[in-house]
C-alpha cells in the first residue's frame, strides 16, 4: 500500500491549482483521477475570463484569478495559450440597456472596473459589433485561455511539481481511522493519506456520499458550438446583459460559441447530447452580435457538466466532522477563478488564516 | 423559421442512398412500413453510382454506372419511399431524431428505427506536400470521371495502392487524359497473389483484367512498392519524388494532378454520436461500429447496412442493405422467424463468398509500415487545423496516450472534418511510436455536427425578437 501526504481526488482546475500549490510548499501530493488530469469541465469549458458574466460577490476571486491567467508561464508552464482581451457587453433592447446598467453597478460595486459606454465608443473598440445595440458595458479586464491545453499544461507542472498523477482511477470507497484516509480504487489498490482534498468537480454529491455527507450538486450540461478558422471578424471578448453569450475569436481563427444554453446529459454515464433547438438560438444570438459570423460553418459542438450547488455558490474549505479533509468545487466562473481558489485552499491547508466562510459546506448541512 | 420539426413518425429513416441504403429502403417499404430515404446528394446511387448533376443536359457517353443509378431511383419512385435528398445529417439523437440541413433551412424528423448506409470515405496516407492545389483523392477522381465525365487534368499521376488504382487509370485513359506514372505501395507478387481470392469474384476480376489490359496496352509506368514522399508546386505543375521503398532508390517526374488514396475508412460519425460500441478491425477498414451477424448494433434500432460495419464492397453492399432490413422486419415482428430465415440464409452464404474477395482487396491496401516512418516529421497531418507529425509525437512525448487526449492539446481532429482524414494516419504513426497495439489509442469521440453547418443557411434571416426568450444568467 502506497502512502502520501495529500490525496487529491479529481485533477481538474481546483484539485490540479490546489495541489501545484502543495506541491511547491514542500508536501507530497497524490492527484487521482478516473479519467485523465483536466478531461472534465476544466478540459472542455469556454475559457472565457470575463467580469461580465461573473457572480458579483465571486468577482474579487475572478480578478485574482484572472491576474494568475495572465502570467501562467511564472507559475503554471508556457503550454497553455492565453490573451487578454477587451470586454464588451451588450445590450440590444431597451429592458436590456436597463439590466445590464443594474447589473454592471452591482459589479462595480464588488469590484469590477466596469463601465456603460455609448453605441459610438463600443463600435470605437470593436467596429465588427451590431451597429442596432442599445448601449454596452465596457471592462478592460477579459480575455480567454485556449482551455483544451489545461491537461497538458497542468500535467507538465504538476509532475515538475514532483506530484504524483494517478490516472484512470476511479475511487469506489474511502475509510478513516487512526487519522488517516485509505483511499480504495475500483480496480482494488489501496493509497493512505494523511488528508485529503474532494475535487471531483460535477460528481462532488457523489464523492462526499464516501464521506457520509449529503448535499445536493446539480449537474448543468452545457454546450460549446466553434466554427471552423475563419480571418479575423472580432477584436473583443463579446458577452450579453443577460448573461446567455460568451463569444470570441481565438487566434487560430475558430470562433467560440457558448452562454450556457443547455444541452442533454447525465453524470452518471458522462453522457451528453446536443439540443439543437437550444443550439441554433445560441448561434442566432452569436450571429446577432457579430453579424458576420453568418458567413461561417459550424465545425463542432461539445458539451461540458458544470456543477452548481442549490445558492450556486462554490464550496471550499473544511468537511465538518473529519480532520483534515477538505472540499473544493461548484464554483461559478470556476475557470477564471480555480487557480485562485485552489491557491486559497492550499494556503488555508498550510495553516494561513484565511477566510473562507463565504463558501462553508455547512451552509447545506 | 429556422428549425422545422416534422412532426410525422417513421418507422425507419435510412440514412444514405447508396445500393445499399436503396435495397434496405425498399425492402421495408415492400412489407408496407413508413420509411424515409436521406442522402446529401441530389439523388440516388450513393458514392459509386453518383448521379450526374441535374444540370448536365446531355452526357455522350453513359457509363454502366450511370445505368444503376438509373434503375436505383426508380426502385425507390416505384414503391412511393419518401425522398430527402439535398439533406446532409448533421446530427442524430436517441429515440431516434434526425437532424439535416438543406438550402434554406435545418429539419428534424423522428423515426423508431435507424438503417445507417453511409458508406465510406477515403483513406489518404499523408506525405510532404499533399495538401497542395492539385493532389486529390483517387475516390474523389472516380467521382469526377464517373459522374462529371471529365478528367482533372491532362496529365496525372495515380498513387496509392489497391483496385481503384486501376479503375481510375482505365477511365482516365478512356477519357483521353494521359498517366505519367502509376505509384503503387503494394508489389506485383501481392497483385498476383490476391488474383486467385479475387476471381471468386468473376464478375468485378473481368473488369480487373479490362483495366489491368488498358495500362498495359498503354504502356504506363507502373512503381511497384513505392511511394510519393515529396511533392511541390513548379511551373509546368507539379514536382514529385517517388520512393521505391525496397530499394531505397528516388525518381523524381512532373505532372499536374496527383491522385491519391490507400483504401477506404467506414464511416462511422453517426454510431460514434449513438455511442454504440466500436470495434478496430484493420482489414474491415479500422475502426467500425460493432454489429451481430445480422448487422445488429449496439444500440436498439440501429442496424448497419453496406460498408459502416466494414468494408465490403459494391456488390456486397445490396446484400447487407436486405440483410439489416430483414433483422429490422424480423425484429419489429413484420415477419415470422421462417421468413427471416429463409430470406438471411442465402444472404449469409453469398455474403461469405464476397468476404473472400473483400479480404484480398482489403490485403492490397494495407499499409505498409514504411510509409508510416516515411512521413517527414515536418508533414502536416491534420489539415484542417495544420498539425504536423512533430506536434502530434512533442504531445506524446509529453504523456499524451490516447486520441482524444492528443486531440486536445493539439487541436488534431478538431477541425471541419472531424478527424475523418487524419485520425487513421495519426492512430498509425502513434502506434508505431509507442509500439502500441492501435486499438488502445481509442478513436475520436463522435461530436456533432457530423458535417459542418452553415451559419446562413441553417438560421436565414431572423428579427431578434424571434430568438429563444431564456432566463438570465445568476447574479
Ligand atoms: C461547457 C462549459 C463551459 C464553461 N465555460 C467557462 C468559462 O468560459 N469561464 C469560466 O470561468 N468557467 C467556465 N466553466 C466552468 C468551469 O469549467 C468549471 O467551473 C471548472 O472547470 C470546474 O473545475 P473542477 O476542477 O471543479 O471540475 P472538473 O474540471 O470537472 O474536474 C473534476 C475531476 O474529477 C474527476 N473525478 C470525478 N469523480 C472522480 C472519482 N470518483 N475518482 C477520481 N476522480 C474523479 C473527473 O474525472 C474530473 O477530471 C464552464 C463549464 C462548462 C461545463
Amino acid at each position: 500500500m502506497t502512502e502520501t501526504d495529500v490525496a487529491i481526488i479529481g485533477g481538474g482546475i481546483n484539485g490540479g491549482s490546489t495541489g501545484l500549490e502543495l506541491a511547491k510548499n514542500g508536501l507530497n501530493v497524490t492527484i487521482i483521477d478516473k479519467n485523465f488530469i483536466c478531461r472534465g469541465a476544466s478540459g472542455v469549458n469556454a475559457g472565457t475570463l470575463t467580469m461580465h458574466m461573473t457572480r458579483a460577490q465571486l468577482i474579487p476571486y475572478a480578478k485574482k484569478g484572472w491576474e494568475l491567467w495572465m502570467n501562467t508561464s511564472e507559475w503554471l508552464s508556457k503550454e497553455i495559450d492565453v490573451e487578454k482581451k477587451n470586454g464588451l457587453c451588450l445590450a440590444f433592447t431597451e429592458d436590456e440597456e436597463k439590466l445590464l446598467i443594474e447589473r454592471s453597478k452591482i459589479r462595480k460595486y464588488y469590484g469590477a472596473d466596469i463601465s456603460i459606454i455609448s453605441i459610438k465608443e463600443a463600435q470605437r473598440i470593436d467596429p465588427n459589433i451590431n451597429s442596432s445595440i442599445k448601449c454596452a458595458a465596457f471592462c478592460e479586464m477579459d480575455g480567454y485561455v485556449s482551455a483544451n491545453q489545461t491537461g497538458n499544461a497542468y500535467s507538465k507542472a504538476l509532475k515538475e511539481n514532483k506530484v504524483k498523477i494517478l490516472e484512470n482511477y476511479d475511487v469506489s470507497k474511502i475509510d478513516y481511522h487512526k487519522n488517516k484516509y485509505v483511499i480504495i480504487f475500483k480496480n482494488g489498490e489501496k493509497l493512505t493519506a494523511s488528508s485529503i482534498i474532494l475535487a471531483t468537480g460535477v460528481n462532488l454529491e457523489k464523492t462526499l456520499k464516501l464521506l457520509q455527507i449529503n448535499i445536493k450538486i446539480k449537474c448543468l450540461p452545457q454546450q460549446l458550438i466553434v466554427s471552423e478558422r475563419m480571418p479575423k471578424i472580432m477584436d473583443t471578448v463579446i458577452t450579453v446583459a443577460n448573461g446567455k453569450l460568451s463569444l470570441k475569436q481565438f487566434k487560430n481563427g475558430t470562433v467560440l460559441i457558448g452562454g450556457g444554453w443547455p444541452g442533454i446529459g447525465n453524470i452518471e454515464d458522462n453522457y451528453t447530447e446536443t439540443k439543437p433547438e437550444n443550439l441554433i438560438g445560441n448561434m442566432m444570438l452569436a450571429c446577432h452580435a457579430i453579424p458576420r459570423l453568418k458567413s461561417s460553418r459550424v465545425a463542432r459542438v461539445w458539451l461540458g457538466l458544470e456543477a452548481e450547488t442549490d445558492d450556486a455558490m462554490p464550496i471550499i474549505g473544511e468537511i465538518p466532522n473529519y480532520e483534515n479533509a477538505y472540499v473544493i468545487g461548484s464554483i461559478h466562473s470556476g475557470y477564471t477563478s480555480g487557480p485562485y481558489m485552489g491557491k486559497l485552499l492550499a494556503e488555508k491547508i498550510l495553516g494561513k488564516d484565511i477566510d473562507l466562510s463565504l463558501f462553508d459546506i455547512k451552509r447545506f448541512l | 423559421m429556422a428549425i422545422l420539426i416534422n412532426n410525422r413518425k417513421y418507422d425507419v429513416i435510412v440514412i444514405g442512398a447508396g445500393p445499399s441504403g436503396v435495397s434496405s429502403a425498399v425492402n421495408c417499404a415492400k412489407k408496407g412500413l413508413k420509411v424515409l430515404i436521406v442522402d446529401l446528394n441530389s439523388n440516388t446511387g450513393g458514392q459509386i453510382y453518383r448521379a450526374p448533376p441535374k444540370t448536365y443536359k446531355s452526357i455522350s457517353k453513359k457509363l454502366k454506372e450511370n445505368e444503376i443509378q438509373k434503375q436505383l431511383s426508380n426502385e425507390i419512385k416505384k414503391f412511393k419511399i419518401e425522398t430527402a435528398y439535398n439533406h446532409t445529417v448533421w446530427q442524430v439523437s436517441p429515440g431516434f431524431k434526425v437532424n439535416a440541413f438543406n438550402e434554406t433551412s435545418t429539419i428534424q424528423w423522428q423515426s423508431k428505427s435507424l438503417i445507417i448506409a453511409t458508406g465510406t470515405y477515403e483513406k489518404i496516407i499523408p506525405f510532404e506536400g499533399w495538401t497542395i492545389p492539385g493532389v486529390i483523392g483517387l475516390a474523389a477522381c472516380t467521382i469526377i470521371l464517373k459522374a462529371h465525365h471529365f478528367i482533372p487534368s491532362k496529365k496525372i499521376v495515380l498513387a496509392g495502392n489497391g483496385p481503384l488504382l486501376m479503375l481510375v487509370a482505365y477511365y482516365v485513359i478512356q477519357f483521353g487524359g494521359k498517366i505519367d506514372a502509376i505509384v503503387d505501395t503494394s508489389s506485383k507478387i501481392d497483385w498476383i497473389k490476391s488474383s486467385f481470392s479475387l476471381m471468386t469474384n468473376p464478375k468485378n476480376f473481368r473488369d480487373g483484367i479490362k483495366w489491368v489490359f488498358k495500362i498495359f496496352l498503354n504502356r504506363i509506368p507502373v512503381y511497384s512498392n513505392s511511394t510519393i514522399e515529396k511533392a511541390f508546386e513548379v511551373d509546368e505543375g507539379i514536382k514529385l519524388k517517388i520512393r521505391n521503398l525496397k530499394t531505397g532508390k528516388a525518381k523524381n517526374i512532373i505532372s499536374e494532378t496527383i491522385a491519391i488514396g490507400h483504401g477506404l475508412i467506414p464511416s462511422t460519425d453517426i454510431t460514434r454520436l449513438l455511442r454504440a460500441e466500436h470495434i478496430y478491425d484493420e482489414q474491415k477498414g479500422g475502426w467500425i461500429a460493432k454489429v451481430d451477424r445480422f448487422l445488429r448494433s449496439s444500440v436498439r434500432g440501429v442496424y448497419l447496412a453496406g460498408d459502416g460495419a466494414g468494408i465490403s464492397g459494391a456488390l456486397a453492399a445490396s446484400d447487407k442493405g436486405l440483410l439489416a432490413s430483414s433483422t429490422l422486419l424480423y425484429d419489429e415482428k413484420i415477419i415470422s422467424q421462417k421468413e427471416f430465415d429463409q430470406n438471411t440464409y442465402k444472404i449469409l452464404k453469398k455474403l461469405d463468398k464476397y468476404e473472400v474477395f473483400s479480404k484480398a482487396i482489403s490485403k492490397l491496401n494495407s499499409t505498409p509500415k514504411k510509409i508510416i516512418e516515411n512521413i517527414d516529421n515536418g508533414t502536416v497531418i491534420c489539415r484542417c487545423e495544420d498539425i504536423t507529425k512533430s506536434e502530434i509525437l512533442r504531445a506524446v512525448d509529453q504523456g499524451a496516450r490516447d486520441i482524444n487526449q492528443i486531440k486536445s492539446w493539439t487541436r488534431l481532429g478538431m477541425g471541419p472534418c472531424q478527424g475523418r482524414t487524419c485520425q487513421y494516419a495519426a492512430s498509425k504513426i502513434v502506434a508505431e511510436y509507442l509500439n502500441y497495439e492501435i486499438d488502445n489509442l481509442g478513436y475520436l469521440t463522435g461530436r456533432s455536427p457530423i458535417r459542418p453547418v452553415p451559419l446562413d443557411r441553417v438560421l436565414g434571416d431572423f428579427d431578434y425578437e424571434k430568438i429563444t426568450k431564456v432566463e438570465a444568467a445568476p447574479l
